[in-house]
This record gives structure tokens, sequence and C-alpha cells, in this order.
């Protein structure tokens, strides 16, 4: 019988038919699709996330990874909705106004679905406006922003203020992307900064636990 | 080959050659707000891009960037005008060559496509490679000296828009990729390493390589990373243009670390590890560019 750790060595490894036939063989034996999920797949994508913060994998391999985690995913969100399961923290992220750059924001965002958030991905160019309408629609837990061009860092910092202004409960806001710093996300109020898609997940995971 | 391009490799086996610096925060200075499209520009207010050719002519570089990075139907299709690429790169490439006269070249300017390549993303290569070329007979036919593909990640990507370049008939190509810091050395984005990306755009046909831009570089890492860039250039010509240090916030605007002087005073030492072109990305200024005139000529 397949065991969870397997489907995490799989996820991780980026192969795509074990993680599909493995995720089955689970759900035959009789695990339920939210341990699948928690214990098979966020593990995996953890590994991930780690190899890339260390510099042991780059972006190619965490994109493999990822398409094998979307192919179980497949497989047991319809299961996790007829049964009523919903992911623990809501996240709402894009890139800030003004800026159209996404592969920075489209790894992070895949980086966190894989860690059993659910995922608002409002794209690029958003403002502070839709950033808070979004955080208020979906109640959500934290908000992610990403920036690539010098020139928007102003925007980026706009946005913080605009959604600590609003004053959600717990709501935490985290920056990052190629021009942002520590320094520059603390002058501006952020409660996080990330160097790395893989440094996000950690960095999330631990202001949403702090906080919960 | 025609003359003027000629001109210029005859010129790059006598003497290093001076390229200018960042043009997007130049076109910012003059009023385009950050995230429009640049390109546009090029045909709305000519005499502000002709301004921004002229300061770095006047400062001394001998290579002219056409403001058309994000120049292809794939980036400008962003901004909802994918149908303007030849008008718009076409413009471009004829106000650089106004300003370049006999005395500098045009080097028709290509940024990466904005996406992922199949097989590990979603844009199949055949399109990228026709908007590629697309542009790159547009520079050429408004007077690019050269075609110049830039901040590149993916050596698959750059290989496909130095082969495009070629297939529109450019007789020179020059290739540079953006590198990060990592604790396995340089790399870009993809983890592809100096000696691999620049064999992969060797393989396509560049005739000089080289690295622009770049995350966590200081100067000294571009001391490094030059000389790792020219071990691999296997002779041909090794173009750097560093970025003016990191960008910081000061006062709602941003400002970068690197003065001028500091600036001018590595380019020495991007020769000695064998560069033959310096030049600026990011936050480098027609005062960055004169300062290493100032400093060639001096030495």
């Amino acid at each position: 019988m397949a065991e969870l750790t397997e489907l995490t060595s799989a996820v991780a490894a980026g192969k795509r038919v074990d993680t599909i036939r493995i995720t089955q063989e689970l759900l035959a034996a009789g695990h339920s699709p939210q341990l699948i999920v928690e214990q098979g797949l966020v593990p995996g994508m953890a590994i991930v996330g780690d190899q890339f913060k260390r510099n042991e994998i780059f972006v190619p391999e965490m994109l493999i990874a990822a398409r094998a985690m979307k192919e179980a995913l497949k497989l047991l969100e319809p299961l996790l909705v007829a049964a009523g399961i919903k992911p623990k923290y809501t996240v709402i992220i894009g890139t800030v106004q003004g800026d159209l750059h996404d592969i920075g924001k489209n790894l992070v965002s895949m980086m966190w679905r894989g860690s059993g958030f659910a995922v608002v991905d409002l794209g690029t160019n958003v403002s502070p406006e839709r950033y808070l309408a979004a955080a208020q629609e979906h109640k959500a837990h934290l908000v992610g922003l990403s920036a690539l061009l010098t020139t928007t860092m102003p925007a980026m910092k706009e946005t913080v203020r605009v959604l600590k202004a609003a004053s959600l409960p717990n709501l935490k806001v985290v920056v990052g992307g190629a021009p942002i710093t520590q320094q520059f996300a603390d002058e501006i109020g952020a409660d996080g900064y990330a160097a790395d898609a893989g440094t996000a997940v950690e960095l999330a995971t631990r202001l949403l636990e702090s906080a919960a | 080959m025609n003359a003027r391009t000629a001109a210029l490799l005859a010129q790059l086996a006598q003497r290093p050659l001076l390229c200018d610096g960042a043009t997007g925060t130049q076109l910012q200075g003059l009023g385009l707000a950050p995230g429009a499209c640049g390109e546009l520009w090029n045909t709305q207010f000519p005499e502000r891009v002709r301004s921004v050719h002229r300061r770095y002519f006047e400062a001394g570089a001998d290579l002219l960037t056409t403001n058309t990075f994000g120049g292809t139907a794939c980036v400008l299709e962003s901004h909802g005008v994918a149908g303007r690429v030849h008008e718009l790169s076409y413009a471009a490439a004829r106000l650089a060559r106004e300003i370049a006269g006999e005395r500098a070249w045009v080097l028709g300017d290509m940024g990466p496509f904005g996406g992922m390549l199949e097989p590990l993303g979603e844009t199949p290569v055949e399109t990228v490679a026709a908007a590629f070329r697309e542009q790159a007979e547009a520079l050429l036919a408004g007077g690019a000296d050269a075609i110049l593909v830039e901040t590149m990640s993916d050596p698959a990507e750059a290989a496909v828009a130095v082969r495009a370049a070629k297939a529109a008939g450019a007789d020179l190509v020059v290739a540079t990729f953006t590198f990060q810091k990592t604790t396995v050395g340089y790399r870009t984005m993809m983890g592809t390493t100096a000696a691999a990306a620049v064999a992969a755009a060797l393989e396509a046909g560049a005739d000089i390589v080289g690295a622009n831009c770049g995350t966590d570089l200081s100067l000294p890492d571009y001391e490094l990373l030059t000389a790792e860039l020219v071990a691999a250039a296997d002779g041909k010509p090794v173009i750097v243009q560093p970025n003016a240090g990191s960008p910081k916030l000061v006062d709602g605007q941003v400002s970068y670390a690197e003065s001028a002087a500091e600036f001018a005073e590595s380019a020495p030492r991007f020769l000695a590890a064998g560069a033959r072109i310096v030049g600026g990305c990011c936050g480098s200024t027609p005062a960055h560019i004169a300062a290493i005139a100032a400093r060639l000529t001096s030495t």
C-alpha cells in the first residue's frame, strides 16, 4: 500500500505520473483527501520551497513540482469541496499598481497553493483599493504584494498604508520582489519580507500561525 | 555585413566601447508614469526619447540602445497595443539613429517576452520566435546597427531571440543575461550558470555576450562575473552593464546607492577582467556614463 511519505517524495521530485498514481492509491486505501493534502502534498512542496531557498534547485524544478502537485489537487479538490472542507487560511496576492510583471508573483502564488492556502490571485497592476476590497470580500488572513520595477516601490508603500489604515483584524501584509529588501519592508510598515518563493511559504506560515 | 556594423567591429577590436545606461528611469524623469508603456513614447513624444539618447551620446556613449525593451507583441499585448510592434520599434530605431550619426552605433533592444516558454511554461516557442523576429525586423529597418537581446534568464528564450534576430537579417547580435548571487555562485533565475548561458547564446549565433542588471550583485561581484563570462565566451567580446547599486526609497523617490564616481571606478576593473564593452543598467544615468568615459580616456 502507498504511503503518504511516498507522495511527499514524488511531489518534491516533480514526478507527475507517480504523484497521480500514489494519490489514487491513497484514496482507494481510505485516506481522507484532507490528510493526503496536509500530510502528503504540503510537506512535498515544503521540501521544494526549502531547496529553492537554499539554491539547491531553481525555477524550472519548482515549476515541475508544482505541476505534479496540481495534478494531485485536481483529484482531491472536488472531494474536499464535496466534504465541505475549506482551507484554513485565505491569502490574497498581486503585483502592485503600475507593475505588469508576474513571474515572481506567480511562483509565490503557486507555492502558497502548495502550502494548502486558498489563494486569490488578483493579477498585475493592482490598485491599493482592489487589494483592500479583495481582503474584505474574502476575509483574507494575509495579503502579499509583489513588485519588480524599482519605480513601483512607492505604489507598494501606498498599498501597505491603505491596508494598514483599514485596520482589518489580524490581516498580515507581506512584500517581495527583486528590488525589495527587509529594510524597505520595515520602512513601509509591512509585516514581513521574503526574498524568494520558498521563504514566502515559511514567512506566511509563521505569521498566520502566530496570529491564529 | 553593412559598412557601419563592420566599423563597429573594427572599433571594438581597437578599443573598449562604452554603452549607454538606463532608458526607462530617464523617461520617467521626463514624465513617463511607472508601469506605463514607454515604447509608445517613440511615436507620441519622440523629442523626449531623442533627448535621452542625446544625453548619453554627449556623455560619450559609443552605443545607444533603442527604447524598445518591451517592444515584442507579447509585452505590448499587456498594454493593448500588440498591433503596433513594427511602428514603435521602427520609430525607436530611427530616433536613436538620428542621434548616433556617424560617431556612435545603435543597438536595437529586445527584452524578455514576459512569460515562460514551453515546456516549463505555457507559451509555445513558435509564438515567441515570431514575436522576436517581427521586432528585430522593425529595428533593423529603422536603422539599428546590431540587435541587443537583453536581461535574459532562460537560455532557451535567449537562443530563440538570437536566432530570430539573425533570421531577421542582423549582422551582429549581442546577448546579455541577468544573474543573481546564490550560494552556488552567479546564476540566472532559471539556475543557469554564466558558462551555460554564454554557451547557449553562442550556439544560437550571438556575436557578443555578457550580463546586465542583476539581483544582489555589487560592483565587485560584477568583476568576478565578468571573469566567468570572459572564460566562457571563447574569444568573443564580452559586455557588462551593471546596475548602479541596489535601489532605496528616499522620501518617496527611488534612488541608487552607487554614485557616478564609484560606478566609474569599477569600469577599468571590468576591462582588466576581459570585458570589451561597459555600460549601465538600472539606476545609471548620463552622469554615470560620462564618468566612465572620463575614467577610460584618462587611463
